[in-house]
């Protein structure tokens, strides 16, 4: 599927979860259950709470769904950023962020999906990954720590010991070279 | 603050990077400003975008029972709504319901509660009015905001473009309007250190999701420059930087492509400068 044939059959799922349709958000789900677990695991560092807010982020989308407008934002920003702000919440909420220093397992290998094999997520993954690779560290770690740590810049500042100044151009610098560096295959990541 | 600075902290608000009083401070300017909320939506795409950069090589599934219990707090939600929507309906269709007779009162306390009521309304429509000229005040001043920002913009726009054309060593290129669109017409001046400035006239409206783009032929190959759009009469204008090698002898372009841009040319020519 292309990606604006794709984008809009999520505003058609979307608009049809507004009218109360279960089988939509069931469809929703299995489009976008692996990057947005992927997302959860990877800020909240466990299994079991990532499922968690899983779930109250699906329930979110359908009491929220009537709200969405296809006119302010695409679906996926819409879903991972609702997703991410739930996530970033539980994290504070379990007081949680030293947790992330320690190398806690995520070892389900048998767990895995068999999806990876439709080739779609991790096409994507590639294209960021790669645009990442070309910025420099100290950028990227910038984006890292605000991005999955839900760091402000003022504890990115202290966290690095770096003065905030320098942290503020850095994290602009590496946006604006990252939405260069996405450019046209932004529309892909959807 | 001035537009400029909130303009430079949509990236970090993108990636829920300020902090809580400069949240409060961008999303009042938000209200008023169509041009920042655009571009925050933009640099949230950009930062949703690093969602992928947190899959696994091979992604974890969740566990099977997530979708069910979903589905089944959904349904339970349902029931429940339906439930509380059939409950009001039997208490107001009840044959057992007894209204109670009012209580007569005397007719001075009746006048009394009338009056008191009249007040009352009177205020409450006073209110309302206030409240509303008040909203209708703040809106058209935000409009005139709007206009007053629009206006700042094209004289900065309108500065830059007398300083290129008036720099010794500028070049000017026509663009011409190809078959499918013969009327339109673009100019672009750029001086020896490649700093361009693009004037078109008489493109249509471009679609949801599109724009205008410039591109840079040089050897047979199209090199990208940036996306524009054009107002209500069809013109258009555009700030660019032309790379060194298309200075010299390249071919200018404008095709149709997705707001985005993109890095080849995929929609079709509008414009282009004689070779």
């Amino acid at each position: 599927m292309q990606p604006e044939q794709a984008q809009a059959a999520d505003v058609e799922l979307i608009h049809a979860i507004a009218l109360g349709d279960e089988a939509a958000l069931g469809a929703l789900y299995d489009r976008y259950r692996l990057i947005l677990f992927g997302l959860l695991t990877r800020i909240l560092n466990s299994r079991e709470e990532a499922e968690d807010v899983l779930q109250e982020v699906m329930l979110q989308v359908w009491r929220r769904a009537a709200d969405f407008d296809e006119q302010r934002g695409r679906p996926f920003t819409w879903l991972v950023t609702l997703t991410r702000s739930r996530a970033i919440d539980r994290l504070r909420a379990l007081g949680a962020r030293q947790r992330l220093a320690e190398s806690a397992s995520r070892n389900a290998p048998e767990e895995a999906s068999d999806a990876v094999k439709d080739t779609l997520h991790s096409e994507q993954r590639e294209i960021v990954k790669r645009a990442l690779a070309e910025l420099p560290e100290e950028q990227t770690r910038i984006l890292i720590l605000a991005y999955f740590e839900g760091l402000t810049q003022s504890e990115i500042a202290k966290k690095l010991a770096t003065p905030l100044g320098t942290v503020k151009t850095r994290m602009r610098s590496g946006m604006i070279r990252l939405r260069e560096l996405l450019g046209g295959e932004l529309k892909s990541v959807n | 603050m001035v537009h400029e600075d909130y303009i430079g902290m949509l990236a970090a608000q993108a990636l829920g990077a300020l902090e809580v009083a400069e949240v409060r401070d961008l999303e009042t300017h938000l209200q008023s400003c169509s041009e920042c909320r655009s571009e925050l939506s933009s640099w949230e795409d950009t930062a949703a975008s690093l969602a992928f950069a947190g899959l696994e090589e091979k992604p974890l599934e969740p566990s099977p029972a997530v979708r069910a219990h979903i589905l089944e707090a959904v349904r339970a939600e349902r029931r429940s709504q339906a439930a509380k929507k059939t409950d009001d309906a039997q208490r107001q269709q009840s044959s057992n319901f007894v209204p109670l007779q009012p209580r007569v009162r005397p007719a001075t306390y009746t006048w009394g509660a009338i009056a008191a009521g009249l007040i009352m309304l009177g205020l409450l429509a006073s209110l309302f009015v206030l409240w509303n000229q008040n909203r209708e005040a703040r809106q058209e001043l935000a409009r005139l905001s709007e206009q007053v920002r629009d206006a700042q913009q094209q004289l900065i726009q309108q500065r830059e473009a007398i300083e290129i054309v008036s720099t010794p060593g500028t070049k000017m290129m026509e663009l011409a309007g190809t078959k499918l669109m013969p009327q339109a017409h673009a100019m672009l001046a750029y001086d020896k250190n490649g700093r361009a400035i693009l004037m078109a006239k008489g493109l249509p409206p471009a679609p949801a999701g599109k724009a205008y783009q410039l591109w840079f032929i040089a050897g047979g190959q199209p090199m990208p420059g940036k996306v524009f759009t054009t107002d209500a009469s069809g013109s258009g204008s555009l700030k660019d930087q032309i790379p060194p090698e298309a200075r010299n002898s390249a071919v200018f372009a404008i095709t149709l492509e997705p707001e985005s841009g993109m890095k080849s040319p995929t929609g079709e020519m509008y414009l282009i400068s004689a070779s």
